[in-house]
């Protein structure tokens, strides 16, 4: 059954050839166009788990910290499960650190007999899923403790990146649902002339006892198969685009990112155009195929 | 059997086509509507396979009250009736052989049901040699008898038949009327709608004669 709507459907699209060249021509656009908003929506998400990956806390004292405060911190610190590791830096070794990575300006730096830096605690933190909250909670604790100044971490950069990424995940449903409608409507058009023109034969197999079904089928098909290769389509050119931009901008992307990769969509995210190709085919069509078949209802 | 009580319809609610219609023919029966153009033959056969509506009254057909059959089940209705068009209705981008075995094809048949069942039926109309025709290369007789071995392919029990003779030769309309009776013979129901007087004269069997929707003659 499936095979003889398939070969029906193929026969359809053939004697409608410049219709469906049309039709798939505008999915591949389409869910190109949705394509690229994916990549660019998986490549910053893969930055955003790097970066949340480095980050770390400093905790920086205050220089009149009592002894007693501070075994109190050293005493909190390795309690917390998630810290890795912890190192104490004194003011004066943040000083020479600090000359050292601006020894162009050796001199003017040199001049200043003061040390303005402050001692600090750099605390590294294990891997976890939720380790950006993790790290957010003891910081939080940290930073009213006693003879702390203050805390520095990436928070507010991480914060607004995730924010930036749940709209952008918003953004993309709102796309791909305003695609997919506009694709459907497309569809429902083209698959509405191929039924136009075998009007005859369906009114024919009506007469002679075909069930709904059975003429519903072969435009089904159709619909999907134009929404399949659409889908298809677009994901091959996606594909070249990838590997051009990665031929092209590969090298300066790693020097910002310190060794990073461009991503393409995973194989799920693939297969998910596909079904929304399929889909989107299917519905296109049934609402043309049932909008005409129900137009002879006599009841 | 085919039973209708009372039948009124109109077109377009204006141009009455069957007026308080009643009759009833029995399971086997072979029975000819006659009248003239216009009188509503196509309209009567038509009401039997539910194209056309009717405004009051009840068709029975084969026991089911089909102004009840929904819309969706009515293939249900329709695979017990065979069909010769006044129009012929043969798909013209499809050879003979294709045209009949389309009725079968659209049921469901395997290919071999198929096949076996499409040769047999154009052995009886008489043109298994113009199988592989296109509808367009052969004449109107032939037309004729491509659209009768598709409307018999799946030995349906009741045989419709509207103005099968149309535009043939006396000799030629004797032809098919005896490839109707051949298959009422098989114990097919057949309905035949024909304006031809000879021919319903020359016959045997019982006539319905309509004249402006009603029955004027039975
Ligand atoms: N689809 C339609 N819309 C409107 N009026 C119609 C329609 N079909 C038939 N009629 C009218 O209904 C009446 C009966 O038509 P019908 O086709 O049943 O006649 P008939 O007896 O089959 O005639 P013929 O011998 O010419 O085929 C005619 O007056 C015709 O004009
Ligand atoms: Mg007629």
């Amino acid at each position: 059954m499936i095979s003889t709507h398939l070969k029906t459907a193929i026969q359809n699209l053939k004697s409608n050839k410049q219709v469906g060249i049309v039709t798939i021509t505008t999915f591949a656009i389409a869910f190109s166009i949705f394509g690229l908003f994916l990549v660019i929506f998986v490549n910053l998400n893969s930055i955003l788990a790097t970066w949340s990956k480095q980050v770390q806390i400093v905790v920086y004292l205050k220089d009149d910290i009592s002894l007693e405060e501070r075994q109190a911190l050293e005493d909190l610190i390795p309690k917390n499960p998630d810290v890795e590791s912890a190192t104490f830096v004194p003011k004066e070794l943040a000083w020479k650190n600090f000359k050292n990575d601006f020894s162009a300006n050796a001199d003017i730096l040199n001049s200043l007999d003061i040390n303005p830096l402050p001692a600090s605690y750099n605390l590294q933190f294990k891997q976890s899923a939720d380790r950006v909250e993790r790290i957010r909670e003891f910081a939080e604790t940290l930073s009213r403790k006693p003879g702390v100044e203050s805390l520095e971490y990436g928070e507010k950069w991480i914060s607004r990146f995730e924010q930036f990424m749940v709209f952008l995940r918003v953004f993309l449903l709102a796309v791909g649902g305003l695609l997919s409608l506009g694709l459907i409507f497309i569809l429902a058009n083209t698959i509405k002339l191929s039924v136009v023109s075998r009007q005859a034969e369906i009114e024919l197999m009506l007469l002679i006892g075909a069930t709904h079904r059975f003429i519903k089928g072969p435009f089904l098909v159709e619909g999907m198969l134009q929404g399949f290769l659409g889908a298809v389509i677009s994901l091959i050119l996606l594909k070249g685009i990838h590997i051009y931009m990665k031929f092209q901008f590969l090298e300066s992307i790693q020097s910002i990112l310190r060794g990073g990769e461009i991503l393409f969509i995973s194989p799920l995210h693939s297969l998910m155009l596909i079904s929304i190709g399929l889909f989107v085919g299917w519905i296109g069509s049934y609402i043309s195929i049932n909008q005409f078949l129900f137009a002879g209802d006599l009841s | 059997m085919i039973q209708l009580y009372n039948i009124f319809k109109t077109y377009n609610g204006k141009i009455p086509a069957l007026n308080d219609i009643s009759l009833l023919i029995k399971e086997g029966a072979f029975v000819f509507i006659t009248g003239p153009s216009g009188a509503g033959k196509s309209t009567l056969l038509k009401l039997l396979y539910r194209w056309e509506n009717f405004d009051s009254g009840q068709v029975l057909v084969n026991g089911m009250n089909i102004a009840k059959i929904k819309y969706t089940k009515l293939h249900l209705l329709r695979r017990n009736i065979g069909v010769v068009f006044q129009d012929y209705k043969l798909l013209p981008n499809r050879t003979v052989f294709e045209n009949v075995a389309f009725a079968k094809e659209v049921v469901g048949a395997s290919t071999k049901t198929i096949r076996f069942k499409t040769l047999d039926s154009l052995k009886k109309v008489g043109l298994l040699d113009k199988r592989d025709s296109y509808p367009l290369q052969l004449s109107g007789g032939e037309q004729q008898r491509v659209a009768i071995a598709r409307a018999i392919v799946n030995s349906p029990k009741i045989l419709l038949a509207d103005e099968p003779t149309g535009n043939l030769d006396p000799d030629m309309a004797m032809e098919i009327v005896r490839l109707f009776q051949s298959a009422n013979e098989r114990g097919m129901t057949v309905v035949f709608a024909t304006h031809n007087h000879d021919l319903v004269a020359k016959s045997k069997y019982p006539f319905i004669m309509l004249n402006r929707g009603s029955i004027v003659r039975s």
